[in-house]
């Protein structure tokens, strides 16, 4: 039954456009942006790290209160019949010069897979709670590879991706009620 | 070259656009240029691949301002990152991995998906259905409801034709995720489709 559904389904969805021609013309905004010089880029770039740091800092903090927020929230779980937004859980990434363990990343699919599970029995508010944290994190862990990128021995920064990378477990653990031993830089 | 930057991709009837405007060799020929700097032959590859390109954009977003950025944004990407561009891929496959990237970093970065899925539901019609015609518009409309992984794993391997690891390998999930994410997607195209009276 399902299997015959599902044939339906994808036989229909190859019949769908897959070119569809924009409403306007996007090339002359694309031949403005390419053809802008590049020589005010390594003038900005000398200031990312520094820059970088400070908004990770922030973000942090950002993604601190969050969590303190989830954490003192004792709402049991409501079960809801909309499906949950979802979360894009990309690869992990260190700085472009270095890798995170197996041990780590192993767990954290783990912890992903419970965590998309869970995620749906949140009320729309949890939830609303849950994806701003994430977003906040994110956003560090971005800054923290890019200036890491310029300043790959940066130990500084290598520990606050670390802690960063470890917020977002926190998160994802306190949905999914999963145990994860805290990372150290020697995890890398 | 004239008649390559006039070229007319169209539409397509079939789930695959036309390409007869540009053959392989060709558009070997156009990368090479442009990777040496060339725009002409950027814009020519523009021209034959912005249609695939948004309508995967637009697809993946439900809404046609973020679509025609990210399908800007992609081809902008592309630029800077042609020089490692090697053909290992077909480059609109290489194209539609830009693409994927810019939608997911817009998202990430940008509007919330809450925002989304009530501004679709309010609109009777999705942006994405005006290529279709028929009771495809149904399902082009069901497929903009569906939640974000859901509609983007659904659109890259049911609507394009990518595998899971393919599909998986573009959107950074693991082979598990996209099969649990299509077959999510399903379950509620079905549910949607059978609510609007149709038999699935």
């Amino acid at each position: 039954m399902n299997e015959k559904r599902d044939d339906k389904l994808t036989a229909a969805a190859r019949q769908l456009a897959t070119g569809i021609r924009p409403q306007r013309d996007l090339w002359p905004d694309i031949e403005q942006a390419i053809a802008e010089p590049a020589e005010s880029e390594p003038r900005r770039s000398r200031w990312t790290p520094m820059f970088a740091q400070a908004a990770a800092i922030v973000l942090l903090v950002g993604a601190s209160s969050g969590l303190t927020y989830l954490a003192v929230k004792d709402d049991g779980p409501v079960v809801i019949s909309q499906p949950a937004p979802d979360y894009t859980f990309e690869r992990t990434s260190f700085g472009g010069s270095h890798t995170l363990g197996n041990d780590y990343l192993d767990s954290r699919a783990d912890v992903v897979a419970r965590f998309e599970q869970q995620v749906e029995r949140l009320s729309p508010a949890e939830r609303e709670d849950v994806e701003r944290s994430l977003e906040v994190i994110r956003g560090a862990i971005d800054d923290i590879n890019a200036a890491l990128l310029q300043d790959p021995d940066n130990t500084l920064l290598q520990d606050l991706l670390m802690k960063t990378y470890h917020e977002e477990l926190n998160v994802m653990r306190k949905v999914g009620g999963v145990t994860q031993s805290v990372m150290s830089r020697r995890d890398i | 070259m004239a008649a390559l930057l006039a070229m007319e991709t169209g539409d397509n009837t079939a789930g695959m656009v036309s390409r007869t405007a540009i053959s392989m060799r060709d558009e070997t020929a156009l990368v090479a240029r442009a990777q040496s700097g060339d725009t002409r032959a950027f814009e020519a590859l523009y021209r034959e691949h912005v249609d695939r390109v948004y309508g995967l954009c637009l697809r993946m977003t439900g809404n046609v301002g973020e679509a025609e950025d990210c399908a800007q944004e992609a081809f902008i990407q592309a630029w800077k990152k042609l020089a490692r561009f090697r053909g290992d891929s077909a480059f609109g496959t290489w194209m539609h991995r830009i693409a994927v990237n810019a939608v997911l970093g817009r998202i990430r970065k940008s509007k919330r998906e809450q925002d989304r899925i009530q501004a679709v539901a309010e609109m009777t019609t999705s942006p994405a259905s005006i290529g279709d015609s028929g009771e495809l518009r149904d399902l082009s409309d069901a497929i903009d409801r569906l939640p974000e992984g859901a509609r983007h794993v659904f659109v890259l391997n049911a609507v394009y034709g990518y595998s899971h690891e393919e599909s998986s390998d573009m959107l950074g999930v693991a082979v598990g995720t996209t099969k649990a994410q299509l077959h999510r997607a399903r379950r509620l195209l079905a549910q949607q489709l059978k609510e609007q009276g149709f038999e699935a």
